[in-house]
Order: C-alpha cells, then sequence, then structure tokens
C-alpha cells in the first residue's frame, strides 16, 4: 500500500512536470520541471529496487545534463526569444497525435499479462559491475569510445572562430 | 507488490509528452528536454521489465547504458545548438532553413 502512495506521487510529479513544460513560455522554468521530472523518475528507480540507477540518474542527469541545459540556456537565449507556444491549428495537429498515440499505446499495455511477479530485489552494484564487464563488455567499451567521441566532437563544434587568427599570429612570433 | 502494468502506462504518457513538447516547442533547448522525456521514458520501461522479466539484470544495466546515450546526447545536441546561435544569433528552430556553408 505504501508503495502504491509512492508510485503515485512520483508519477504525479512526473507527469505535471511534462505538461507544465508543454504549458510553459519560460525556458529556465521548463529547466527547472525537467529537474522535477528526472528526480521523480529516479525515485521510481529506487522503488523498483534498481538503486545504483537512481543514483547514477541523480548524479549524471540532474547533476550533469539538466546544469548543462541551463547553461545552453544562459549562453544562446540573450535575444528575442523564440516561439515558445504552439499557435492554434499546431495545437489541434498536437492534441490529436498525442491522443492517438495515447489510445494506441495504453490499450496494448493493458493487454500485456507479465508472466512473473515482481521479483525480490536482491542486485547489487556488484552484479551490475559484473554484467557490465562480463555480459556488456562490448557495448561498455563502445560507450567509452562514444563518450570520448562526444567530448572531442563538442569541443570541435564549440569552438570559437576567432582563434585560429590568434594561432596564426602565435605561430608567426615564434618563428620570429 | 506492483504490478508492471503502472510503470509501462506511466512511461507511455512521459512518451507522448516528450513527443508534444517536440512538437510544440520552437525553441532547440525546449526540445532537447522533449527528448530527454521520451528517453526516461524508455529508460523507465527497461528497469520495470527488467523487475518482472527474464533477463535479471540486463534492463538495469540496459538503461544504464541509456543514461550514457543520453549525456553524450545532450553534450553534442548543445555544441551543435551553441554554434546555431554563433551563425544566426537565435535558438529558433525556424530560422535555420539555409543549408549553407
Amino acid at each position: 500500500m505504501l508503495e502504491t502512495a509512492v508510485f503515485f506521487l512520483f508519477a504525479t510529479v512526473a507527469v505535471t512536470a511534462g505538461l507544465a513544460i508543454l504549458l510553459s513560455t519560460h525556458i529556465v522554468r521548463m529547466a527547472y520541471w525537467l529537474i522535477a521530472m528526472l528526480i521523480s523518475v529516479a525515485g521510481l528507480y529506487f522503488l523498483m529496487g534498481a538503486y545504483f540507477l537512481g543514483v547514477i540518474q541523480v548524479l549524471v542527469y540532474v547533476g550533469g545534463v539538466a546544469v548543462l541545459l541551463v547553461f545552453g540556456v544562459m549562453l544562446t537565449s540573450r535575444q528575442q526569444a523564440p516561439k515558445l507556444r504552439p499557435g492554434p491549428g499546431e495545437a489541434l495537429w498536437l492534441t490529436i497525435v498525442a491522443a492517438v498515440l495515447l489510445a494506441g499505446l495504453i490499450p496494448s499495455i493493458l493487454r500485456v499479462r507479465p508472466e512473473q511477479s515482481a521479483l525480490v530485489a536482491e542486485n547489487s552494484v556488484a552484479d551490475i559491475g559484473h554484467s557490465l564487464l562480463g555480459e556488456f563488455l562490448g557495448p561498455f567499451e563502445l560507450a567509452s569510445v562514444l563518450l570520448l567521441v562526444a567530448l572531442l566532437g563538442a569541443a570541435y563544434l564549440a569552438r570559437p572562430k576567432i582563434p585560429v587568427l590568434g594561432a596564426q599570429q602565435k605561430k608567426g612570433t615564434t618563428a620570429l | 507488490m506492483m504490478g508492471l502494468t503502472p510503470y509501462l502506462i506511466l512511461s507511455a504518457i512521459l512518451l507522448v509528452l516528450g513527443i508534444a513538447i517536440i512538437i510544440s516547442k520552437r525553441n532547440a533547448i525546449a526540445m532537447l528536454i522533449g527528448v530527454e522525456f521520451i528517453l526516461n521514458a524508455a529508460a523507465l520501461n527497461l528497469v520495470a521489465f527488467s523487475r518482472h522479466g527474464v533477463g535479471a539484470l540486463s534492463g538495469q544495466t540496459a538503461a544504464l547504458f541509456v543514461i550514457v546515450l543520453a549525456a553524450a546526447e545532450a553534450v553534442v545536441a548543445l555544441a551543435i545548438f551553441l554554434n546555431f546561435y554563433h551563425t544566426i544569433a537565435t535558438v529558433d528552430i525556424d530560422q535555420g532553413d539555409q543549408l549553407k556553408g
């Protein structure tokens, strides 16, 4: 019974955050609602016994991605804000798309009968570590390469355009 | 113990909310927020299935990879948006309709 109450608490927060982002016109408020959604999903992970995943969710998402988004807002929202509210025609299409998707998804979910009842949470961090370095070793190494590529790509894409001139001047001075 | 169905329904609602955010917003960063919603819905599904299903820990490990991919995607997307902003001084994606080098 307590589990159901906690689930509905977190689920309400997550759905409220989504609706608030949908209706909000203020980008920083959207980022904070995103943080609320991420924390409530982390709470759901804790509820399901995935403790390590919940911690990682808070660390990486709330501590990394959400802060990155806020930084992105600060760096880009100096001038006229883009349109954040859809026009009436767009809102109509949006409602139709959302309604059709939900009408397709919810009945198919309700027809699913899980074969097992919930497993008792006996998994530990050590088990996840063994799984990562055993069964999922290939994807694990690929993920490390991907992170390196993302790091280099982001640094390359976000570099300022001017320092090319400065580098040439510096090269000239060292040649002298 | 709660069943699988509430988690799946919540995940479906989060997915639809993410898609709605992506469709309705014109700000690139707000669209990125919608993408995060969709990725979280997928990861929630994976963890719920791993609790109720076949592979004991595969779902959790896959959700871990989803988080890693989401972080990498957010970094690269923000770098692209910064570039976009330096080029045309806005993050309104409707302005990005010219494909010139």
